[in-house]
This record gives C-alpha cells, sequence and structure tokens, in this order.
C-alpha cells in the first residue's frame, strides 16, 4: 500500500508541475528572439572567416566549395536541410550560417524579419551577367538582399514507355492510364498551387471558399496517387512512379541516370507554369559575412555556373549557367525555363499573410492525413 | 526429444530461422553490394568500382560529418557510461525513496517514442535560449543513452553480492574505496560493453540528432535524410557501408573485450543481459 | 557519512540528468500545447484548448487510429516471427547461440535510413525483387510492393524486431526446462504444454519485447515517409510535419500529449512490472 501512496504522491505534484509550467510560460514564445542588430549593416566582400553554407542536400557541386576553399584559404563546411520551414526554424534557434539558400518567398519573409544581411551587388564582379529579371524583383525590391542562385519551373513528367495520353494539363495528375502510379510533390505550396491552377484560381489565393474548392480537388485526385514524393528521380527510374509532378531539374536528373532518356517527358501545363527562384543571402547571425558575399561571387562566375548545371541538373541565370542548361535540355526544350514567362511573378509561390499561410498549411495537412 | 508441437521440431524451427536471418540480411548485402556498383543506378548492377567511396573522401562536408558522428559517439559513450554506472550501483545498493523514483524516472525514456524525447529536448534548448550545436545533440543524445548503460551494468551488478564490498570495508576500506577496488573492477566487462552499445546507438541515431542539430554540425545520419528526401545517389550506399564497418567494429570490441577481462561469459550475454 | 546519503550520489547525477533534459522538457511540450502561433510562425505559451479540439477532428484521429494499427500489427508479427527465433536460439543453438545472436544485431546496425531504403530499391516496380519476378514469369506486370500500408508496417518490423527477439531470448533461456518437462506429463500433446507451460513462463518477455516494439513503432516516421502510399500517413509524420513544415509547434504538441496519452496505459503496464523487476528490459 505504501507503494500505491507514493504513487498518488507523486502524480499530484506532477499535476501542480504542470500547471505551474503552463501557467508561468504563458504568453512566451518558444524560441528567444535573436540579436539582429547587425540587419542594417551592409556586407563588404572580403575574407573574414571560414564559410558555413545552409543549403538543400546535393544542390551545389562540391568541387565549387573545394576549389575556393584551396584559392582564399578558408574551410568551406556545408550542412543541409530538407524544407524551407526546417531552415527558418534552425536560423530563429540562433543558427550561425553564413550563407543560406531561400526561394523568392523566403527572401521575402527573411527579409521582413531581419533575418538576412544587404550587400551592394555592385561589388558582386560576375552579379553584372545576371539576367535582368533578377533586377528589383518583388521579394528584393532594391536588390540588395539576394542574387539568384536557380531557377525552374514546376510541370509534370511522365514515362513514355507506360502512358501516352498526356494533355499538357494539370489534370493530368489523375490520369485514368496512370492510376495508382501517380506520385505528386510532397509540399504543400506545389500540391495546392497546381489545384488552384486547374481549378482557374490565382495560384496563391488565399480565399477560403476556393481554397476548400482546391482541397476537393487534391482529394479527388489523392485516389490515384500513389504517393506524396520529392524523389523524383528515382520514382522515375524505379518505374514506381509513371506519372510524377516535377521540378524540370529533377527530369535533367532522372535523364541523366539511364541509358535512353527519351523514356522521360516533362511538360508544363496549359492552366498556368509555377515558376521558381532560390536565392543566396547572408543570415544576420554570419559569422563570416564577407566571406559569403566572395563565395555568392564565385558561384556566379561563368566557369562555376556552368559546371554546377551540369551536376543539379537545374539552371542558373547568369552566363555559363544559361548556355549549360541549354546544352542539357537540347533534346526535350520542354524543360527550359523561358524567363519571359517569369515576368509579372503571378505564377510565384507567395503567400503574403500568416492566415494564408496557416490556412494553406492546415488544408496540406489534412489532405496527407 | 520427442516431435509433435512444430515448436519441438529444430528441423521446422532452423529453416524458419534462417529465412528470418535472410529477411534481416538482404537488404544488408544490397546496401554493400550496389556500394561498389559504377552506375548511378540503385536497379542494375554494372560493374565494380569505388567511384562513391572516392566521392565521400572527395567531399569534405560528408567526410567532416563523419567525424562529427564519431566525435559525438564517443563524448556520449563516455559521460552516459560514467553516469549511468553510477546510477546502476546506486539503485542496487540504495534503499532511499529516491531510488525507487529514479528506478521507475530511468525506464521511461526507454519506452518514450523518439520523436517525444526529439521534441523534449528541442523545447528545453529553444527555452532556455541554447543555440542548437554540437553539444545539444550530445546532451540529447547521452539522456537517452543513460538509461541502456543502466540497465546492462545493473544486470551484471545483480549477480555480485555486496559480500566482497563488505569483506573490504571489514578490511579497512571506506565505502568509496570499496566502490573503486572491488565494484568497479567487477563490473569492468559490463561498464566496457554497455560504452560501445551506447557508442553503436548514438553513432547510428537519427530521430534525436534530427531534432537538436544545428549549425557546424550534421551528423551523417541527418544528411543521409536530407539526402534521401531529394535525389538519392548510390553514395548512400556507401555512406550506410562505412557507417556499419563503424558501428560493427564497436560492437565486436564489446563482445570481445570481456573476454580480454579473462571472463568466461561472452560480452553479447553482457549487452543483452542474460544472467550467468 | 550515512549509507543513505552516500548512495544517493551515485543516483543524483544520473537521476538529475534525466529530470532536467527528459521530464521538464515533457511539461514544456504539455504547456505548449495550450499555445498558439504568432504571425512568423512562432510558437507562443497560453491557455487555448483549441489544439485539443483539433486533434480530435475526423480528419486527424484517423491518423491516430491508424497508427496505433500499425503498430499493432508490426507487434503481432515481430513476436509471431521472434518467438520461433528467439526459442531455436535460446534452445537449440548450442555452442552457437552467441554467434547468431551477434548476427541478428548486425544488421541492427547498419543505418535505419540506409536499411530503409535499401528496401525501396528491392521493391520497386522495376527493382531487384520484381524484375527476378517477371524474368521468371511469375507475373506479367510487377507487383506493387512499396507505397502501401503493407510496406510500411514491414519497414516497422525490419526496424524494430531485435528490441522483440532480445527480451525473448532472455526469458526463453531462462526458462526451468524442468517445468516444462513436467508439463508435458502433465497435458501431454507438446502444443499443450506450449500453451500452458512455456508461454506463461516467458510471459516476462513477451510483454517487454511486445512494449519495446510497438510504442517506438508509434512514433515512427521514417518507415511511412519513405515506403509509405498516399494513404499510410501516420502520427510521427503529423508531428514532424508540424515541427519543422507546417511551422505549427503547439498543435504538434498537443499531438503528443494525446499520442502519449494513447501509449501511457502500456507504459504503466511496463514500468511498473520492469521497476518491480518482473519484466526483461532488454
Amino acid at each position: 500500500m505504501s507503494d500505491l501512496r507514493l504513487n498518488r504522491r507523486q502524480l499530484l505534484a506532477a499535476g501542480a508541475g504542470l500547471a505551474l509550467t503552463a501557467y508561468g510560460a504563458s504568453g512566451c514564445t518558444v524560441e528567444r528572439p535573436l540579436d539582429t542588430s547587425a540587419a542594417g549593416d551592409i556586407v563588404e566582400p572580403k575574407i573574414d572567416g571560414d564559410l558555413l553554407i545552409f543549403n538543400w542536400a546535393q544542390y551545389m557541386d562540391p568541387a565549387i566549395k573545394k576549389e575556393f576553399g584551396e584559392k582564399y584559404g578558408v574551410e568551406v563546411n556545408e550542412v543541409n536541410f530538407d524544407n524551407l520551414e526546417a531552415m527558418m526554424v534552425k536560423l530563429r534557434s540562433g543558427g550561425e550560417y553564413d550563407l543560406i539558400f531561400p526561394s523568392s518567398e523566403y527572401v521575402g519573409r527573411l527579409r521582413k524579419e531581419q533575418l538576412i544581411r544587404p550587400f551592394d551587388r555592385s561589388q558582386v564582379k560576375n552579379a553584372a551577367t545576371v539576367s535582368p529579371y533578377f533586377d528589383g524583383p518583388w521579394y528584393d525590391p532594391n536588390s540588395e538582399f539576394s542574387l539568384p542562385y536557380t531557377y525552374y519551373t514546376t510541370g509534370i513528367a511522365w514515362r513514355t514507355d507506360k502512358v501516352d495520353t498526356m494533355t499538357e494539363s494539370w489534370n493530368d495528375m489523375s490520369n485514368p492510364e496512370a492510376f495508382g502510379k501517380i506520385f505528386m510533390l510532397d509540399d504543400f505550396q506545389e500540391g495546392i498551387g497546381q489545384a488552384n491552377l486547374l481549378n482557374g484560381f490565382y495560384l496563391n489565393t488565399a480565399k477560403p471558399e476556393e481554397l476548400e474548392v482546391s482541397k476537393e480537388t487534391l482529394l479527388e485526385q489523392k485516389k490515384g496517387l500513389r504517393g506524396f514524393s520529392t524523389l523524383t528521380a528515382q520514382n522515375l527510374v524505379s518505374g514506381s512512379a509513371w506519372i510524377q509532378q516535377a521540378w524540370n531539374g529533377d527530369v535533367v536528373n532522372a535523364r541523366n541516370q539511364v541509358s535512353d532518356p527519351s523514356i522521360f517527358r516533362y511538360q508544363t501545363c496549359k492552366e498556368g507554369v509555377p515558376v521558381g527562384t532560390d536565392a543566396m543571402s547572408i543570415p544576420v547571425t554570419a559569422k563570416s559575412p564577407g566571406t559569403a558575399l566572395l563565395f555568392i561571387d564565385w558561384v556566379l562566375s561563368p566557369k562555376n555556373a556552368y559546371r554546377n548545371v551540369m551536376w543539379n541538373g537545374y539552371p542558373q541565370p547568369v552566363a555559363g549557367g544559361r548556355e549549360a542548361f541549354a546544352k542539357l535540355v537540347k533534346d526535350d526544350p520542354s524543360i527550359d525555363v523561358n524567363l519571359n514567362e517569369l515576368k509579372g511573378s503571378s505564377n510565384e509561390f507567395r503567400l503574403d499573410t500568416p492566415e494564408a499561410r496557416r490556412e494553406w498549411n492546415r488544408i496540406w495537412t489534412e489532405v496527407k492525413a | 526429444m520427442k516431435s509433435g508441437s512444430a515448436f519441438d521440431k529444430p528441423r521446422f524451427l532452423r529453416v524458419f530461422t534462417g529465412l528470418v536471418y535472410v529477411f534481416l540480411f538482404v537488404p544488408i548485402l544490397v546496401v554493400i553490394v550496389f556500394s561498389f556498383n559504377s552506375q548511378k543506378s540503385l536497379q542494375v548492377m554494372d560493374g565494380i568500382s569505388l567511384r562513391w567511396y572516392e566521392d565521400f573522401f572527395n567531399d569534405s562536408t560528408l567526410r567532416e560529418s563523419l567525424f562529427i558522428s564519431i566525435e559525438i559517439a564517443l563524448i556520449t559513450m563516455v559521460v552516459a557510461t560514467v553516469v549511468g554506472t553510477a546510477l546502476a550501483i546506486g539503485l542496487v545498493r540504495s534503499r532511499s525513496r529516491m531510488a525507487k523514483g529514479s528506478n521507475l524516472l530511468m525506464l521511461v525514456p526507454l519506452v518514450t517514442p523518439e520523436i517525444v524525447a526529439g521534441i523534449s529536448a528541442l523545447l528545453i534548448f529553444s527555452q532556455l535560449g541554447i543555440g542548437l550545436s554540437f553539444w545539444t545533440i550530445v546532451l540529447a543524445h547521452i539522456t537517452f543513452s543513460i538509461s541502456y548503460v543502466t540497465i546492462v551494468v545493473r544486470g551484471r551488478l545483480a549477480t555480485i553480492g555486496i559480500e566482497i564490498e563488505d569483506a573490504a570495508r571489514d578490511l579497512g576500506a571506506s565505502r568509496l574505496e570499496s566502490v573503486r577496488l572491488v565494484l568497479v573492477p567487477a563490473l569492468w566487462p559490463a561498464v566496457v560493453a554497455a560504452g560501445l552499445l551506447v557508442f553503436a546507438l548514438s553513432f547510428d541515431d537519427f530521430v534525436l540528432s534530427f531534432f537538436t542539430t544545428g549549425e557546424q554540425s550534421q551528423p551523417l545520419p541527418v544528411r543521409i535524410w536530407s539526402m534521401i528526401r531529394f535525389g538519392v545517389s548510390p553514395t548512400i550506399n556507401a555512406i550506410g557501408t562505412l557507417m556499419m564497418v563503424v558501428s560493427i567494429s564497436a560492437v565486436a570490441l564489446a563482445v570481445m573485450i570481456p573476454r580480454f577481462f579473462g571472463r568466461r561469459e561472452s560480452g553479447v550475454k553482457v549487452l543483452t543481459g542474460a544472467e550467468g | 557519512m550515512n549509507a543513505h546519503r552516500f548512495w544517493n550520489w551515485f543516483l543524483a547525477p544520473g537521476t538529475l540528468w534525466i529530470l532536467v533534459l527528459f521530464a521538464a522538457p515533457l511539461l514544456l511540450i504539455f504547456a505548449l500545447s495550450f499555445g498558439h502561433v504568432d504571425d512568423f510562425g512562432r510558437g507562443v505559451y497560453g491557455f487555448k484548448l483549441g489544439n485539443y479540439d483539433d486533434v480530435f477532428n475526423s480528419t486527424y484521429l484517423p491518423v491516430l487510429l491508424r497508427s496505433v494499427g500499425y503498430a499493432l500489427a508490426t507487434m503481432l508479427i515481430c513476436l509471431a516471427i521472434g518467438y520461433p527465433v528467439a526459442y531455436y536460439i535460446a534452445r537449440f543453438g548450442g555452442r552457437w547461440r552467441y554467434v547468431l545472436l551477434a548476427a541478428l544485431v548486425i544488421p541492427f546496425f547498419v543505418n535505419y535510413l540506409v536499411r530503409t531504403y535499401a528496401w525501396v530499391a528491392l521493391l520497386a516496380d522495376e527493382g531487384l525483387v520484381n524484375n527476378a519476378i517477371v524474368d521468371l514469369g511469375l507475373s506479367d506486370a510487377p507487383v506493387q510492393m512499396i507505397n502501401t500500408p503493407w510496406a510500411v508496417i514491414g519497414g516497422l518490423v525490419y526496424g524494430y524486431i531485435i528490441f522483440m527477439i532480445l527480451p525473448l531470448y532472455g526469458s526463453i533461456e531462462r526458462m526451468d526446462q524442468s517445468v516444462v518437462e513436467a508439463g508435458k506429463d502433465l497435458y501431454g500433446s507438446p502444443l499443450q504444454t506450449f500453451i500452458h507451460v512455456t508461454i506463461p513462463a516467458t510471459q516476462a518477455g513477451i510483454l517487454a519485447g511486445c512494449v519495446l516494439v510497438f510504442l517506438p513503432s508509434v512514433g515512427d516516421f521514417v518507415s511511412a515517409q519513405l515506403l509509405g502510399g498516399p494513404d499510410t500517413y501516420m502520427v510521427g509524420n503529423l508531428i514532424q510535419d508540424q515541427f519543422f513544415a507546417a511551422s505549427n509547434w503547439p498543435f504538434g504538441a498537443a499531438l503528443t500529449m494525446i499520442m502519449m496519452l494513447f501509449l501511457s496505459v502500456w507504459m504503466v503496464l511496463y514500468l511498473r512490472r520492469a521497476a518491480k523487476g518482473e519484466a526483461e528490459v532488454l
């Protein structure tokens, strides 16, 4: 019996502890606020320490990092995220990264949260060849917080040996010929975005009634899906995917893995083509912002842009990068990105309010559940 | 032994057990074989080469991750072994109320899904304003490892009577001396085995590291995760094979070392808590 | 120094460590589960029950139930596979016993992610197994094996079966052989003996194995992510997404609390017996 009494006392203590913690912490944010005092200081390109890059996995040719390190006598290290929100989580919790690769939308968010630092583009020599599209884009009106790394479209890849009824429409995401063999990108914006386009809505619509319709579309499409996955190349090559919603660069990767690349085709869809940019930015917490800026310049050099595109399959909007990509996609021009299509930015992902972001996340979670 | 039920028939059991071992080892063989593939394919073996190992060793960030994983595992091993062994000794020798509570508390991490431990760690570090780093991973790993050490060491302790310590004290040793001079040497094989087990667990851990990893340091499993989410290259098989070599070396040491101490029981026995 | 105080010094570091870095943060999860998200997507502590309402809405409850279902299936399959193996090693392993045990442990130390991913290469539609099936003429078309619920369960079985076999092995090895012989005289048939004598005699191992497989399986998110299909989303994936994709930590915390509540019955059952030394621990 004494055991039991002890347990009850422990329970009571635990209960009191729970209540106290809940009360005491009420109103506090989970993370401590960051020191953003460096947010306004303009970064000067000079070597000021070793470099730490925070990027998607397998998104940059290791030789580019290695040679930069050898040339400037610094160590270049890289860590990876698998999702942009995860990148935000780590940044906010004080991660001292020198260089990050946010999408255009996230450049905007990071700028508003004062988490990235400005720099002077004219000090980045190789930025001169960047396509004019990236002068003063909507997410960085004064061109001071970012330079573009890659750009891409979202479309549909398919196996020509399995499917022959493609219609250049997002309707193909529920093509009966490939029922049960279709993969949707495991990305809330890509998933909801294509449903919005299919329904004739604005890509980034925040109207609840439109989002409800798109949710129904997604639930209908889900019946024919085999999964949600960003492993485009692997799904296509292993035969698991007959149809896969895909970023164009991954189709290049799939084609590079097989002896007969003609079995993989890619289409953009007539209802609308989501286009995106991954940019390079320097966080406020960077320890070596100057080195980071020099590295940005290094990445944009024609030679490095060329071999990086050959390595990861994604186009870069600078001299060298453009030529490399043209070479990669000469057999299937649909994979190419026409920068004129990017004009106007109405097909770039951007959720402008926290409410919209919450709503999109909620819908996506409910669709996946 | 008379036959009748399947459970008394070694032949049936032998075949069944054999099949289970096949099930366990086939994926491992696939990993090893394809790590030597000369092509990028994960389906077709096209010739033998070391290119994926070259890729691994040419990629300084992957190399760095390997070393970080080993460092984390080493520190975790040392700290968790010391703390866990002390806890085990205290649990078996003490009759205090605190011991009862500790006994229960110590078991909780073992039955908590790792994702909860990961979230716990992430929250406490964020709350205390401790930036995620190498050390947050180490702290989280140690927390989870203490219980394993305690259990392995306690299993051994149960077989050692208190008499030898009493004898030592009769000879004039203080309590601390009797622990240091008598108990610790007797426990040593189990301590070493537990330590290496923890090394292997920490080295292999993904979930805890995933939640607590910060800048500078990304253990290999976390990097594998981000690689697996986007274009997989066969480098992953080379990494898997290399990690296996490291882990198995640790486990092999765990199994072998008790023998060096002249004990007849094998390390596996100590590790699985089987009592002699 | 009296004995109490002396031994408490041994207990203190480990106990404190687990209290501060493990038990206290559980309180934080609890507190956060009543919180909300600010405009930047950061979690804020507060007093809001809404997160719990959300957990129990018709969308998320199936995810919880599905996870428990998968974990139960995993547990039963592990038991069905693990018992004969543990029995064979313990009773008929002879001098190879420890070699067999060590061989069991080896695959377990290949990284879980890499191991699971190897199944993708093996079982994909144009993977090694399906190519063999088609080449041998067993089937005209590849059989879809991955991206199914069974693939997820298979991945879990593969990931956690070691936690079933080891405790089972321990209790079978320790079982008093003379009791089995006596049981044979009493019940006659070996099957009856097995049911009435062997199983009760090894129930400590069965309990430990079941708990140690069931609990981590419920919270797993790797297997469903790598091997799952559109309808295999588990609570682990849901929680993980709340923390690292949807930026809704409070909701993730509420989900975690509810999951723990689901599991607590098992945990308490196990803890009570293990604390008394009646259950195998590993």
